[in-house]
């Protein structure tokens, strides 16, 4: 018997249809993968069987009986639980605090021994290693993920969601979560996976559903699917998964120089050259101090060691303000946290890092010309919005990355820094994503690429710059780059195989 | 556990701040390490302990509870008036009273917060002056003098607990203590309380996690309230003479007191016991500042001042190192 | 002997009312609108006032509006500012200030006045004095000094250590009360031995005076007398010597009200204190206002007029205030336990 059984849900918010007539089956011990474009529908799907929407049409069976799920206290008692992108735990508290909050088959007194005892039982169980004493305020992402696990293990999960875990994981974090997936899998516990990284869901999942526009595409085993076939699904048609690089620029003069760059305790000896035109990614695991290097050349947390050269000639840049002088522009890896004003329309988030050629009489702010130039953007990134009135917060995440990217496109950058650009960006994103980065270069531009996306890695960038705890493990010509070579200057020759 | 934990940490490091300031005063002023002054101290502690208590338990939860000062006035007021109509009044039906006066004050405030979903500081800045208004209003400009109070409240101040070395521990800062003891008994004992942190750690999580977290800071408001009525008795007793300015203020002692004694501000953290050292430090300072003769009266609230900002800062800058040894490094 | 009578009569007017003032009586039944604006609403004194002034207003027969109105105590001088500036746009007569916001309210006082909208100060003033017509002042600040001297005198027994124990460092009135004493404590001999040790503030806050009365006989172990010019200091002070048990030893004294007094006058924590009528100081405000808003007086220094049963006041130049104009009230009462208890009631 199925343990979760949705049949024929429909959930409209006011005119917009999110789910049609959706019907899906989880058997009790598979791994279910669940695939879609943003905007498919997966999120509401998600909403409906932890009980944070009702469905407006439909049933649902948990066991084979029919239930309604009003809250994700009713959808824990029965048995159905998610972790999320990010996770959801308490940092003041430690792990196995964290672990047994909700629950109320403890007793109203806290009996630390036994709490401390059933935690580590708990983390075990999942394969895994984690102190029970410690904080969760210490933990890695990967690290928060499993207390949510467990968590969801102590109230006797029997489907357990996972909305793109590892989104923000490093590889060697992507393996450990998968084999945690599997012993879920051994206990009898449904896994529901929802990825936009296909190359797990190859090698984990049991079955694949597809959706499309809120509608039930097509469920099948996974040795019935083909990457190809499933992106056709996804979209609707079938594309390139990665830009056709464009052939190489020829390389003007190095723009940007650095020498030896480093940050006291942070990282040291970054040493490149970046000519116009010219694609260099930065790989390495989560960790390895890529972002600090941007921030250190953006002039947010500056850099205390090495030199910094542009156009040969050495600058000191210890602010955005400086950064930005020297036409540097940073499209940030946290949208939410520095990149974007989210409850502000798109035309105010894109004018704002350049609103003094904006001016128009008495210094003020010529909305006509604003409205203008971010409609240009608009339309020349394909944003997906009515107009560019709406509020960054409203759009999905790839349509934000273009808003952000469009702001620092309007500073006409000569140096762009690009953190993560495609994180959380669906399929059908990524491609236009990439598209405009390769357009940027070939226009002239010199483009920085930080990336944990091997494919995206190998897909965009001339040359390859890899770190590893906070060090140059070394630079590849993509002519002469693969994934395993850029995974084993990743991780450490010793460590290479486990990783790659 | 050989490592220690950053709460643990704090409370060391208020301990020894505590001893420093004592032991720096008793450079300074004569006759300062005296059974009197600890009489002193503690009996001016008692007042603000209990709404520290209250205060400590909003602040955990992410909030903050303006409205206290008024809360203890109007309920050092109403209490005082009832019991010159009903002098024979159990104390424990008194005590039972006045908690339950300011329980009821702070309900109000829990459910504009907890299910209106209004910030605190907008719902509590508002009450502090709505329950300074219907106090000045009910009032009608008469004081309550301890002439109309049984002779029991009027003692309470001077009576003994117990003698310790030579020192005497009255029964209002015993019931402070008492307070300040059970719920922090219950923060690390009781699963309920332990929602406190939670909520106040990641409200976002704790809906996640099945926790009802505006019952929780409906709850947690209450019991503010309720402490915030303790501590409206024992003002009562203490200084008898009501009138509509009483406990004005207080709101930004417990505050001063709370965020001192290592709660943070940002919630989901904090200690009774540091809430307790930190209230002894602020009334320790503030009561031997004015017997310091190098400081003139006009530099004593500029200095306590800075020491809160001190204290804070130490704070901040503390646990931002610790957050860095954690190493949360990004890509 | 009629025709120099003429002439005199002819001087004055021509010279104005300096020469040899009229007594001004004011004409009942005319329409002024009155606002009495305290420091904050609430406690006793003010309240006072108000009955003071509706007694007044009853006299006077004015068919216009009188309001009684305040802000809360936490509230006190920003609720000041917007109130009088409220009372200003409405276009009322006078608005009578019991100021608790510094020279910050002269801005908005100036502006009130220009609007013709009177500000008749009492109990507090304006300290620079922009903005006021007049000051109606309880007594006279100088022989506060001096009764808060001949107190400390005899509570102290002629000699000792003496502290004061006041409401805030920035309350006018207060200040200018603890300075007249200090003036008189030096000139006259007789208070040679008399020695001030402190000032303190408990911003009238009942645990703050506690504790800093408390901080007094800490730091000072031969001190005689705590005195308090604050209704609130000195009943916490009051308090803190009996619960401490030091009331023969430490006296307190000051201005205070007999029924928040009565017991510690009674038990001799407090044997005597000083206090005017604020019933009187309300009714004296009310008919000087009255009198400015009908016309009938100018506010000039110099001019005398008729209040009631208070009988005849003149506005001279406030000694403590240069340029500034005031009427005199006074005198006060000292309350022992021969009068408290029939105050108290």
């Amino acid at each position: 018997m199925s343990v979760l059984d949705l049949r024929h849900v429909s959930k409209s918010f006011a005119a917009t249809a999110a789910l049609k007539d959706m019907t899906l089956t989880i058997e009790p011990g598979e791994i279910h993968a669940i695939v879609g474009e943003n905007g498919a529908g997966k999120s509401t799907l998600i909403k409906i069987m932890t009980g944070v929407h009702q469905p407006d049409q439909g049933q649902i069976f948990v066991s084979g009986a029919p239930v309604t799920i009003r809250s994700t206290q009713e959808a824990q008692s029965h048995g159905i639980a998610a972790i999320y992108q990010e996770p959801m735990v308490f940092p003041d508290l430690d792990v196995a605090e964290n672990i047994f909050i909700s629950n109320r088959a403890q007793g109203a007194f806290m009996n630390w021994k036994q709490i401390y005892a059933q935690a580590s039982d708990l983390i075990s169980q999942l394969g895994v290693t984690l102190d029970v004493h410690r904080a969760a305020s210490g933990l890695t992402l990967a690290e928060q993920q499993t207390v949510e696990i467990a968590r969801a293990l102590s109230l006797n999960v029997k489907v357990l969601i996972m909305d793109e875990p590892t989104a923000s994981l490093s590889a060697h974090e992507v393996a450990r979560l998968l084999s945690i997936a599997r012993a879920l899998k051994a206990k009898g516990v449904a896994v529901i996976y929802i990825s936009h990284r296909l190359d797990e869901i190859f090698q984990i999942a049991d079955r694949v559903t597809v959706i499309r526009d809120g509608q039930h595409i097509s469920t099948k085993p996974i040795d019935q699917v083909t990457p190809d076939g499933m992106v056709k699904d996804m979209v609707g048609r079938a594309i390139d998964t990665f830009a056709v690089k464009s052939a190489a620029n020829p390389h003007g003069d190095s723009v940007l120089r650095l020498e030896g760059l480093g940050r006291a305790g942070v990282f040291s000896g970054i040493t490149f050259d970046l000519s116009a035109g010219e694609v260099l990614c930065f790989a390495g695991l989560v960790g390895a101090r890529r972002t600090d290097v941007a921030l250190a050349l953006f002039g947010i947390s500056p850099s205390t060691e090495g030199r910094i050269l542009i156009d040969g000639q050495a600058v000191t840049i210890t602010s955005p303000q400086q950064a930005m002088g020297h036409k540097i522009a940073y499209v940030s890896e946290d949208r939410r946290k520095m990149g974007l004003a989210l409850s502000l329309p798109i035309f105010a988030n894109i004018s704002l890092a350049s609103l003094g050629k904006l001016l128009g009489a008495f210094g003020l702010i010529d909305r006509k010309a604003e409205a203008a130039m971010a409609e240009g953007y608009r339309k020349q990134l394909a944003i997906k919005s009515p107009h560019v009135g709406v509020e960054v917060g409203k759009l999905s995440g790839g349509n934000q990355q273009k808003v952000m990217l469009a702001k620092w496109l309007e500073t006409k950058p000569r140096i762009l820094i690009f953190d993560e650009p495609t994180r959380g960006v669906d399929v059908g994103a990524k491609a236009e994503v990439h598209n405009i980065i390769r357009t940027l270069a070939q226009e002239g531009v010199a483009v920085l690429v930080i990336s944990s996306d091997l494919p995206e890695v190998m897909a965009l960038a001339d040359r390859v710059l890899v770190m590893r705890e906070g060090r140059q493990a070394g630079i590849l010509d993509i002519s002469e780059a693969t994934q395993e070579k850029v995974i084993r200057l990743a991780a450490g020759s010793a460590r290479g195989q486990v990783a790659a | 556990m050989t490592r220690l934990h950053p709460q643990t940490l704090r409370i060391i490091a208020l301990f020894v701040a505590l001893l420093a300031t004592v032991l720096f005063f008793s450079t300074q002023i004569d006759n300062y390490l005296s059974p009197r002054m600890f009489t002193r101290i503690t009996t001016s502690a008692a007042v603000i302990l209990p709404i520290a208590v209250g205060q400590a338990i909003v602040v955990m939860t992410r909030n903050i509870d303006l409205s206290i000062g008024s809360t203890v006035g109007v309920v050092a007021y109403l209490t005082g008036e009832f019991l010159g109509g009903h002098p024979d009044l159990h104390p424990l039906a008194v005590a039972l009273l006045a908690m339950g006066i300011g329980g009821l004050m702070g309900a109000i405030n829990g459910v504009l917060v907890a299910w209106g979903r209004v910030p605190s500081i907008i719902v509590t800045l508002g009450t502090l002056a709505l329950y300074r208004s219907f106090l000045v209003q009910y009032s009608d400009a008469k004081t309550i003098t301890t002439a109309s109070l049984p002779q029991w409240l009027v003692d309470l101040p001077q009576a003994n607990a117990f003698s310790l070395f030579g020192l005497d521990v009255r029964v209002t800062v015993v019931l402070a203590l008492l307070s300040a003891l059970a719920m922090g008994l219950a923060l690390t004992r009781l699963r309920a309380a332990r929602r406190i942190y939670a909520v106040g750690s990641n409200p976002d999580a704790a809906v996640m996690a099945g926790i009802n977290a505006g019952m929780v800071v409906f709850v947690a408001f209450v019991l503010s309230g309720a402490f915030a009525g303790l501590s409206g008795l024992i003002f009562l007793a203490k200084f008898g003479n009501i009138t509509v300015v009483a406990g004005m203020g207080f709101e930004l002692k417990s505050v001063a007191a709370v965020v001192v004694g290592g709660v943070s501000i940002l919630g989901g953290s904090g200690s009774m016991i540091g809430v307790v050292i930190g209230c002894v430090l602020v009334d320790t300072i503030d009561n031997s500042l004015t017997r310091w003769e190098l400081v003139s009266e006009f530099w004593r609230d500029a200095l306590l001042g800075m020491l809160i900002m001190a204290a804070v800062t130490v704070d901040t800058v503390m646990s931002r190192s610790l957050g860095r040894l954690g190493g949360k490094g990004g890509a | 002997m009629k025709t120099f009578g003429l002439a005199l009569t002819m001087a004055a007017s021509l010279m104005g009312t300096t020469l040899m003032a009229d007594v001004v009586t004011a004409t009942p039944g005319q329409a002024v609108n009155i606002v009495l604006l305290p420091k904050f609403l609430g406690i006793l004194p003010f309240d006072q006032a108000d009955r003071g002034a509706q007694e007044a207003a009853k006299e006077l027969g004015n068919t216009g509006t009188y309001q009684y109105i305040g802000p809360t105590p936490e509230n006190s001088a920003a609720g000041q500012i917007e109130m009088l500036t409220t009372a200003t746009t409405q276009k009322q007569g006078v608005v009578m200030l019991s100021n608790n916001a510094g020279d910050q309210i002269a801005p908005t006082a100036e502006a009130a006045q220009a609007a013709g909208t009177k500000v008749v100060t009492w109990d507090s003033p304006i300290p620079s004095g922009k903005g006021e017509s007049v000051f109606v002042a309880q007594v006279d600040f100088g022989s506060i000094g001096t009764v808060m001297a001949d107190m400390v005198y005899s509570e102290a027994g002629g000699a000792g250590e003496f502290a004061v124990l006041s409401a805030s460092p920035d309350a006018a009135n207060q200040n200018a009360w603890i300075e007249a004493m200090k003036v008189v404590l030096a000139a006259d001999a007789k208070y040679k031995d008399l020695k001030l040790v402190d000032v303190v503030y408990g911003n009238d806050q009942s645990e703050e005076s506690y504790n800093r009365a408390l901080g007094l006989v800490d730091k000072y172990p031969d001190l005689k007398v705590i005195m308090a010019p604050t209704t609130v200091g000195i009943v916490a002070a009051a308090k803190a010597m009996q619960d401490e048990k030091l009331c023969d030893k430490v006296k307190v004294s000051g201005l205070g009200l007999p029924a928040e007094m009565v017991s510690y006058t009674m038990n001799g924590c407090a044997p005597e204190f000083a206090l005017w009528s604020f019933v009187d100081l309300g009714y004296l405000t009310y008919y000087t206002s009255y009198l400015l808003a009908t016309g009938a007086i100018k506010g000039e220094i110099g001019e005398e007029f008729a209040a009631g049963r208070m009988g005849n006041f003149k506005i001279d130049e406030d000694p403590g205030r240069a340029g500034a104009k005031r009427v005199l009230m006074g005198p006060f009462t000292v309350y022992n336990k021969d009068n408290v208890e029939a105050a108290s009631k």
